[in-house]
């Protein structure tokens, strides 16, 4: 027994339980103004329909009634099909979510994750004309504006993709197979392989996706593989593959790390070429021609056999001369993995404290499947826990997530930012420099932990970020930008009521409704009318969370 | 005359900022604004700098065994070699990059706590740095050590800068649900700005912001963090603002970003700002590989920053009410690796600098002929009596309801 004083204790759990308990009720409060200006809204029918009148398929089953763990569904199509959006892909442009409100959780599932047969040229043609092909990417200069352009090239991927989920997905593997861009220095042009590599195993076995991420030469730099030998093993790769990538911290002892570590030796990539230096080349050509070198090599993992440990092993119990793939294999036998990668899975999700029963529907599928990713994540988005009030609302948005939220809630043409600005410190690009303020700049992960997301992205320095972020989209340099959408809305009212339509459904107390209504009501040019009121929502409450 | 607390309890409604009148918090800045020399007053009190090393620091090759043979074949490159050493005495030197620490020890402001750990030593960096945060092995309780104390502080006192956090994420070991902790990474980006360019917190755009999150409902999701974020925020920053713009540090701090956010906390500390907990990380010691440079430059990041930052707050005349406490998550692994680094260990060094602090060396040295867990140090000072020295002997605040038992103080705080 923790022998903490009464006080204390009856505080802190006094409060805990205000917060846990509290949550359900004020989100059935709000949502009665939400669900009837979103119906009022959505669809073309012009008629001010009641929820009942309205609902679509989705909204028909189950949704007010409570899901096998006691959790009431939203039951609000407009209100159902932004959600799914939100968490499977990075939120919806109105015909979007207007397509989805129309299919039952199946069907919406059933498409988000067939996305292999969805063409997606009209994507790779904006990234040609943005200058952003692979080719141009790791030719684009120093790390700092190669990783400048390394964004740029994910964060218009998420914006203008016809296939939410996979970039969705990418962005969960590299939040939990993490490598860091400033670790690996000049080889940065590796985690553009690493980043394709989980695009293209966004939802296969993760059997697969374990031992690919294993043997991506990123990985094995920026875990001391390429470096661990049968005379000094490294245990930097093992002890992570364990702990974060499979099983958990507590499900395996020192003594497996330190035997798995022994496996994964003399794991090496093919040699980079040599850079191609002319004879008498200044300092400069000479990073040219490193460059050069790094932009046209593709290492493919390789076995240096007199650096590799063949003897016995002993791993989770088991005895044998165990290489890395037969650790990755072992790993993918147990109970502890099949928990922790489908809890990792329900929480991007879903929200982050699963019942136990939860998770067995999943390691269920998990067992079944073959580990197949697809199926979890199918079953994770058919789940009544998806689709309760419980989840709504739930998670905190990620800064990317924001950004591209916001683009698309909007229908604005191209990202903000990409200017450059003279003064700043490590970053030039206003809207990575942003990034960087809100936490999160990808391909680098804090440590290798990735981010803790959660709270942890609202600190007061963040949430100023969040605001000044809205501000880069909505007045790029002090001025207002042009936001079709909204600017073809009549008056204050109606241009109110389709931002917070389009960013957080409608679902607003109907105070802050009215005091964006008079807000809005006092500016009388529309451009300028136009943009206030979508950075007043962009940085309301609701619109922090997913 | 009034002090600031009966100011903030009764008179909070009649000077709130712009928005709603519940907020104590807004009293107390509003208070701030008119009673200068009050915060002054109250800034008096002393006050813990704590410095993350993230990542696992070596404390063998930071504070050196360098007289024991078990070193020097335990690490056969990496060896801090005995002409480098700057001795403390006991056959133990710091490492040469920590020059101007080490004449801070030789002015007695700097302790060393050898050995420091706790049972059963976790080699996963984010369940043992989640023990250090939270001042619990088993993890326990949510909070974290200092949140726990800054509650403590908070009835005597409430400032929106009480607890202090220079970064971009939250910091652990401040978080306490009754407290909401600013976090700044740069003061001049703190705040809401259009085009770039900062605007003021009576802008018709965020008083209407403030509105929305006073207006979202405290039980919906998130609702508490939301509120509180906000209004910590908008808050602080104009305060910190100010502070920042009329500062003017007494030395060059070196051009890091662990020596600007140190300038940062000094322009709290000597601002009046009413900070009692301070916070910033210096990461980068997770040395698996390559750990001969790497290790060295960050020592010297170390070294220099604190020492600039000890020499601001003397010249400004507050070195004796601040205190520097280090921690690292864990040691190093005593033996290095095949890449010239070292794996993940147990004990490490902590270090306490302060006008005030009692300087020398405190606990016993771990024995380098005694490993546990296949080649790490055993720990020999638990890091709870670090914790309660800083609760009870810095801050005169009773340890033991914090930390859920009593723990022998070390000495290097006097009461």
């Amino acid at each position: 027994m923790y022998d903490l004083t009464g006080e204390v204790l009856a505080r802190h759990w006094s409060r805990r339980r205000l917060i846990a308990s509290g949550g359900a009720a004020a989100a059935a409060a709000a949502l009665s103004v939400g669900a009837g200006l979103a119906l009022s809204r959505s669809g073309s029918s012009e008629q001010e329909g009641t929820g009942d009148q309205e609902q679509g398929p989705v909204a028909a089953e189950a949704a007010l009634n409570a899901n096998q763990n006691g959790e009431r569904g939203i039951s609000d199509p407009w209100k159902r099909a932004s959600h799914l959006l939100r968490r499977a892909g990075f939120g919806g442009t109105r015909a979007e979510i207007e397509l989805y409100a129309a299919l039952s959780p199946e069907e919406a599932a059933d498409r988000l994750l067939s996305f292999d047969s969805v063409d997606n040229a009209a994507l790779e043609e904006r990234l040609r004309r943005e200058g952003l092909t692979r080719d141009q990417l790791v030719r684009a200069g120093p790390r700092n504006v190669m990783h400048q352009q390394f964004e740029r090239w994910w964060l218009n991927r998420m914006a203008f993709t016809a296939r939410p989920l996979e970039e969705r997905m990418t962005l969960i593997w590299h939040g939990l197979l993490t490598s860091q861009v400033t670790t690996l220095g000049s080889l940065a042009p590796l985690l553009l392989k690493q980043n394709e590599l989980y695009r293209s195993l966004a939802v296969a076995r993760y059997d697969d996706l374990l031992l690919a991420t294993s043997k991506d030469p990123a990985m094995m730099y920026y875990l001391d593989t390429v470096r661990s030998s049968a005379a000094h093993p490294n245990e930097n790769f093992a002890r992570e593959l364990l702990e974060l990538f499979s099983m958990g911290e507590g499900s395996y002892t020192e003594e497996d790390v330190r035997e798995a570590a022994r496996a994964f030796t003399g794991w090496r990539v093919t040699p980079l070429p040599r850079p191609n230096v002319p004879e008498g080349a200044t300092q400069r050509e000479r990073q040219q021609a490193l460059q050069e070198a790094v932009a046209s090599w593709n290492p493919e993992w390789m076995l240096a056999p007199r650096l590799h440990d063949d003897g016995m092993k002993v791993f989770l119990g088991r005895r044998g001369n165990f290489g890395g793939e037969d650790i990755v294999a072992i790993v993918m036998e147990q109970e502890a993995t099949a928990r922790y990668i489908t809890t990792r899975l329900f929480r991007e999700f879903v929200y982050d404290d699963p019942a136990p029963e939860s998770i067995d529907r999943l390691v269920d599928v998990w067992n079944r499947s073959g580990h197949s990713i697809r199926e979890v994540v199918r079953a994770i988005l058919a789940g009544d826990e998806f689709w309760s009030e419980r989840a709504y609302r739930a998670k905190v948005r990620s800064p990317v997530e924001l950004v591209v939220a916001a683009v698309r809630g909007l229908e604005l043409g191209a990202l903000p930012g990409g200017a450059v600005q003279a003064g700043r410190r490590r970053t030039s690009d206003s809207l990575t420099m942003l990034l960087d303020q809100m936490g999160q700049r990808l391909f680098e992960p804090p440590n290798v932990g990735g981010w803790p997301g959660g709270p942890a992205w609202l600190s007061s320095a963040a949430l100023f970020a969040r605001f000044n972020v809205a501000a880069e989209v909505t007045f790029p340099g002090g001025r207002p930008a042009a936001i079709p959408v909204l600017e073809a809305m009549g008056d204050a009212e109606a241009m109110v009521d389709e931002a917070l339509l389009r960013l957080v459904d409608g679902d607003v107390p109907r105070e802050s409704r009215d005091e964006l209504v008079t807000h809005a009501s006092a500016i009388s040019d529309v451009r300028e009318r136009a943009a206030t009121v979508a950075y007043l929502v962009l940085c309301s409450p609701q619109f922090q969370l997913a | 005359m009034l002090t600031r607390r009966q100011f903030v309890r009764g008179a909070v409604s009649l000077v709130s900022i712009g928005t709603t009148s519940h907020s104590l918090l807004k009293g107390a800045v509003a208070f701030a604004g008119m009673h200068p020399e009050s915060v002054r007053a109250a800034g008096a009190d002393r006050v813990l700098v704590l410095v993350q090393l993230a990542g696992g620091n070596d404390g063998l090759n930071t504070v050196v065994p360098f007289a024991d043979g078990a070193y020097r074949s335990a690490r056969t490159t990496l060896a801090v070699p005995e002409g480098e050493v700057l001795p403390i005495g006991d056959g133990m030197g710091f490492h040469s990059s920590m020059q101007r620490l080490h004449e801070l020890w030789q002015r007695g402001k700097l302790a060393v706590v050898q050995g420091v750990g706790y049972p059963n030593q976790n080699y996963s960096h984010f369940k043992s740095m989640a023990i250090w945060q939270a001042g619990d092995p088993e993890v326990r309780l949510d909070t974290g050590w200092l949140g726990r104390t800054l509650e403590a502080l908070e009835d005597a006192e409430h400032d929106p800068f009480l607890g202090f956090n220079v970064g971009t994420a939250p910091a652990r070991e401040l978080y306490s649900p009754e407290v909401a902790v600013p976090t700044v990474s740069d003061p001049d980006q703190y705040g809401v700005a259009f085009g770039g360019e900062t605007v003021p917190g009576t802008d018709p755009r965020v008083r209407t912001l403030m509105k929305l999150y006073e207006q979202y409902p405290a039980a919906s999701p998130h609702g508490v963090l939301l509120e509180t974020t906000a209004e910590t925020a908008v808050a602080s920053a104009e305060l910190l603002r100010e502070a920042h713009q009329r500062y003017t540090p007494a030395v060059t701090y070196p051009e890091t970003s662990f020596g600007a956010g140190l300038q940062v906390l000094a322009e709290a500390i000597v601002g009046g700002l009413g900070m009692r907990v301070g916070h910033i990380t210096l990461g980068g010691f997770d040395t698996h590989s390559d750990q001969a440079d790497r290790h060295v430059e960050l020592l010297q990041t170390l070294d220099e920053g604190l020492a600039a930052f000890y020499a601001d707050l003397a010249a400004q005349g507050h070195a004796d009410r601040v205190m520097v406490l280090t921690w690292s998550e864990f040691g190093r692994r005593v033996a290095e690796n095949a890449n010239g680094g070292t794996d993940h260990g147990a004990a490490s060094v902590v270090f306490a600098l302060g006008g005030q602090v009692r300087g020398g060396l405190y606990g016993e040295r771990p024995r380098l002929d005694q490993l546990v867990d296949n080649g790490n140090l055993g720990y020999t000072t638990d890091f709870r009596r670090v914790y309660a020295t800083v609760i009870e002997n810095w801050f005169g605040v009773p340890h033991e309801p914090l930390m859920g038992q009593r723990w022998e103080p070390l000495g290097f705080a006097s009461a």
